[in-house]
C-alpha cells in the first residue's frame, strides 16, 4: 500500500510504500527499502526491530484529517500521512487550500474572566480578545487573524466547553 | 455503627488532594497512622482516594465549594475520628484561620502555630516582622496599595520595573511584573481579581523587582522544644509565569560559605516568630551576592523531595512527628550528599503556549530505576479534572554529583510515556539540553526569554514512526472492513496467559 507523507517544514512531500504488514514488516521510504519485525504492543503503541537490532518504540496517534501525532525516543513531532487515493482526491479538488478562520473557538474548557473586544472592532492577529479561566490561570485568548469582530458570543463569568465558539469574525475583512 | 471494621490506629485527615495528598498518604502509612482522605465530586475516583483508608465527600469540584470550606474539612475530621489534620501545601494550607479552627475543634494541626501563619502569612506584616529581626528586605510598600495610584506613586519614587503580588498569595499565583507606569491600571485589576478568586482576599502590593537575581530558598525545621534547624538550600530559579518548573538541591550558585550565611538568616527568620513544623524562607539571590529575604512559606513545598534525597530526611514524617509533640529526629544537623533535581511535570501542551490539557491518562510509564523518585497523584486510565492545578506529578531525581543528576533526568524523562494529555516532558528534555541551563547560568527572568524549541527527532526515528503509523493505518483499514478476518479464538494469546488461566494466577 502507499502513503503519500508530508513532514512539517518539508516542501518536498516523501512517499512510503508498504509491501508487507506486521509482524514482519517491508517498506520503501523515498528510496530506501526497510526491512525488520513490527509489533503493535498496545493500542497505538509499536516497537520496530530493523534487520541491524535498531529498536525504536513509537506511539503513534492517527487523526481522521490525515494527521499523525508520533512520540518516540523523548521527541514528540506530527506529519500528514495520506493513503494514494485520498491524496488524489485531495489533488483534484484543490487540495486543502487555506482556510480562513470565520470564528475564535475555546480551546479548553473554562470560564470567561474578560471579553476585551467588541463588535465591530479591528483587531490584529495575536490580539489578546479575551481571558479564559481554566485549571487556576488566566490564560489569554490571542486572535489567530487580523480582522474584524462581527460577533462576540461569550460573555464575562459564562463557563464554556471545549470548541465553543467565542468570537466570529467578518467574511474577509483583512 | 461502621460499615468495614475499623483500623484503631490514629487517623490524620488530608485536607488535600492530588499529588501531595498522596504524599502525605505515604508518610502517614511509614508511621503506622491511618490515612483520611476527603474529595470533591471530581475527586471520587482520585488515586488518594482510593490509598486511604477513610474517604469523605466534601462538595462539588470547584475548590471554593469543597476543598476551602472549613467547616466540610472539619466536619469530615469529626465523622472520621481523625485527630490530625494536615493540610499540604495550596488550598487552605496557610490559612491562620482554619488552622486556629482546626485547634479550637480539639484537633492538632500539622503544621506551624496560627500565630505564626498570620505573621508569615500577610506579606507586608512579614516584611515588617523580619526587618525587625535584622533580615535583609527588598524595598516595597509595607501596606496593601489602595489604589493603583498608590502603586504608581511607589512606582515613580523607586522606580521599574514592579513586582505586583496578592497580598495573601503563594505559590506563583496573582503575580504579574509591572514595566512602566502605563500598566499599572490594567495590571492592578487583574492581579486584584485573581488574588480575590485564589485567595479570597483582593489586596495587593509592589515591590522592586531586583532583575537578573535568582530564587534560592532555604528549608527550615523546627519543634516544640524550641529547637530551629536548617536543611541547605534550592535552586529555584527555573520560573515560568512565577511558577517554579525545575528545582535543585544543593544550589550550584551557593558557596559553602554563603549556605552557612543564608541558613543563618533563615534559622533567625524562623525564631522571630516562634517556628515549628516545616517551612521555608525564600530568598532572592543578586547577582552580586547579596541575599534578600522574599517571603516565608509556612507550609510544605512542592520541591521538598529535592531537599529529602539530599540531605536523607522525610519531612512530611517529621512534620507529623513533631506535630505530636515529639522532637525532631535529626540529633545532628545532616551534611548535604550528592546532588538532586525535580521537574513538575504539569498537564500542559508545551507545543501550543502551555494551553491546559486535561482529560484522561490512556497510558502511563512512570521512570523507574537507581536515583528517580516519582511522587504523583495520578495511575493509568486516570482523569486530570480541569477545576485544579495542573501539576500531575513530580519527577525527582539523585545523583553523585550535578552532571550524574542531569543524565538521570533526562533518562527519566525519555523513559516516561504519557498518551491522552499533553504534558510538560518535551519541555525538560528541551530545557535540560540548553547549554545555560547545563552552566546554571540562570536567573528568575530566563524562562520569560526562552522560547520552547520542540527537540527534532533523528532520521531513523522519524522512517520508524512514518513505518508504524502507516501499519496502523493498514491495520485500521483491515477493521473497518466488513469480514474481514477476525482473529480466531485463543490465536495470538501468549502461552504465559493460557497458563494463567489454567492454573487461576492472578493477574
Amino acid at each position: 500500500m502507499k502513503f503519500q507523507v508530508r513532514m512539517p517544514g518539508e516542501t518536498e512531500g516523501r512517499t512510503v510504500v508498504v509491501t508487507a504488514g506486521a509482524p514482519a514488516f517491508e517498506a520503501t521510504l523515498d528510496d530506501a527499502v526497510l526491512t525488520g519485525e513490527a509489533l503493535e504492543v498496545r493500542n497505538g503503541v509499536w516497537s520496530l526491530v530493523g534487520r541491524d537490532g535498531r529498536q525504536i518504540e513509537v506511539s503513534v496517534a492517527l487523526q481522521k484529517d490525515g494527521s499523525v501525532r508520533a512520540s518516540a525516543e523523548g521527541t514528540l513531532f506530527g506529519f500528514e500521512l495520506l493513503d494514494e487515493l485520498t491524496a488524489r482526491a485531495l489533488l483534484t479538488t484543490g487540495g486543502r487550500a487555506a482556510k480562513k478562520v470565520r470564528h475564535v473557538a475555546a480551546a479548553m474548557p473554562g470560564r470567561v474572566l474578560r471579553v476585551l473586544v467588541g463588535v465591530g472592532d479591528r483587531v490584529t492577529q495575536g490580539q489578546p480578545i479575551l481571558v479564559l479561566e481554566a485549571m487556576k490561570m488566566e490564560n489569554e485568548v490571542k486572535s489567530p487573524r487580523d480582522g474584524v469582530v462581527a460577533s462576540v458570543e461569550s460573555a464575562a463569568g459564562q463557563a464554556v466547553s471545549q470548541g465553543d465558539v467565542l468570537v466570529r469574525f467578518e467574511a474577509g475583512g483583512e | 455503627m461502621e460499615t468495614f471494621r475499623s483500623n484503631p490506629a490514629p487517623r490524620l485527615l488530608i485536607a488535600n488532594r492530588g499529588e501531595i495528598a498522596v504524599r502525605i498518604i505515604r508518610a502517614c502509612r511509614d508511621l503506622g497512622i491511618s490515612p483520611v482522605a476527603v474529595y470533591s465530586e471530581a475527586d471520587r475516583g482520585a488515586l488518594h482516594v482510593r490509598l486511604s483508608d477513610y474517604a469523605v465527600a466534601i462538595g462539588p469540584p470547584p475548590a471554593r465549594e469543597s476543598y476551602l470550606v472549613p467547616e466540610r474539612i472539619l466536619a469530615a475530621a469529626k465523622s472520621t475520628g481523625a485527630t490530625l489534620v494536615h493540610p499540604g501545601f495550596g488550598f487552605l494550607s496557610e490559612n491562620a484561620d482554619f488552622a486556629r479552627k482546626v485547634e479550637e475543634a480539639g484537633l492538632t494541626w500539622v503544621g506551624p502555630a496560627p500565630a505564626s501563619i498570620a505573621a508569615m502569612g500577610s506579606k507586608t506584616e512579614s516584611r515588617q516582622r523580619m526587618i525587625a529581626a535584622g533580615v535583609p528586605v527588598v524595598p516595597g510598600m509595607t501596606t496593601p496599595a489602595e489604589s493603583a495610584e498608590e502603586i504608581a506613586a511607589f512606582g515613580r519614587a523607586n522606580g521599574f520595573p514592579l513586582l505586583l503580588k496578592a497580598a495573601a498569595g503563594g505559590g506563583g499565583k496573582g503575580m504579574r511584573v509591572v514595566r512602566a507606569e502605563a500598566e499599572v491600571g490594567e495590571a492592578f485589576l487583574r492581579t486584584r481579581s485573581e488574588a480575590k478568586s485564589y485567595f479570597a482576599d483582593d489586596r495587593v502590593y509592589a515591590e522592586l523587582l531586583v532583575e537578573g537575581s535568582r530564587h534560592v530558598e532555604v528549608q527550615i525545621l523546627g519543634d516544640k522544644t524550641g529547637r530551629v534547624i536548617a536543611l541547605g538550600e534550592r535552586e529555584c530559579s527555573l520560573q515560568r509565569r512565577h511558577q517554579k518548573v525545575l528545582e535543585e538541591c544543593p544550589s550550584a550558585a551557593v558557596s559553602p560559605e554563603l549556605r552557612a550565611r543564608m541558613e543563618e538568616v533563615a534559622v533567625a527568620a524562623g525564631k522571630a516568630v516562634n517556628y515549628v513544623s516545616a517551612g521555608t524562607v525564600e530568598f532572592l539571590l543578586a547577582k552580586d551576592g547579596r541575599f534578600f529575604f522574599l517571603e516565608m512559606n509556612t507550609r510544605i513545598q512542592v520541591e521538598h523531595p529535592v531537599t529529602e534525597m539530599v540531605y536523607g530526611v522525610d519531612l512530611v514524617v517529621e512534620m507529623i512527628r513533631i506535630a505530636r509533640g515529639e522532637p525532631m529526629s535529626i540529633r545532628e544537623k545532616p551534611s548535604p550528599r550528592g546532588h538532586a533535581i525535580q521537574c513538575r511535570i504539569y498537564a500542559e501542551d508545551p507545543a501550543h503556549g502551555f494551553a491546559p490539557s486535561p482529560g484522561r491518562i490512556r497510558r502511563l510509564r512512570r521512570p523507574q530505576g537507581p536515583g528517580i523518585r516519582v511522587d504523583s497523584g495520578v495511575e493509568d486510565g486516570d482523569v486530570v479534572p480541569l477545576d485544579y492545578d495542573p501539576m500531575v506529578a513530580k519527577f525527582i531525581v539523585w545523583g553523585q554529583d550535578r552532571d550524574e543528576a542531569f543524565r538521570r533526568m533526562k533518562r527519566a524523562l525519555s523513559e516516561a510515556r504519557v498518551e491522552g494529555i499533553e504534558t510538560s516532558i518535551p519541555f525538560f528534555l528541551a530545557l535540560l539540553e540548553d547549554p545555560d541551563v547545563v552552566a546554571n547560568s540562570v536567573s528568575t527572568q530566563f524562562l520569560d526569554d526562552w522560547k520552547y524549541e520542540p527537540r527534532r527527532p533523528a532520521e531513523d526515528v522519524v522512517a520508524a514512526s512514518v513505518i508504524a503509523a502507516a501499519l496502523a493505518s493498514m491495520e485500521e483499514a483491515k477493521k473497518r472492513r466488513p469480514g474481514s478476518a477476525a482473529v480466531p479464538d485463543g490465536v495470538g494469546l501468549s502461552s504465559w496467559r493460557n497458563a494463567r488461566a489454567c492454573v487461576g494466577v492472578r493477574e
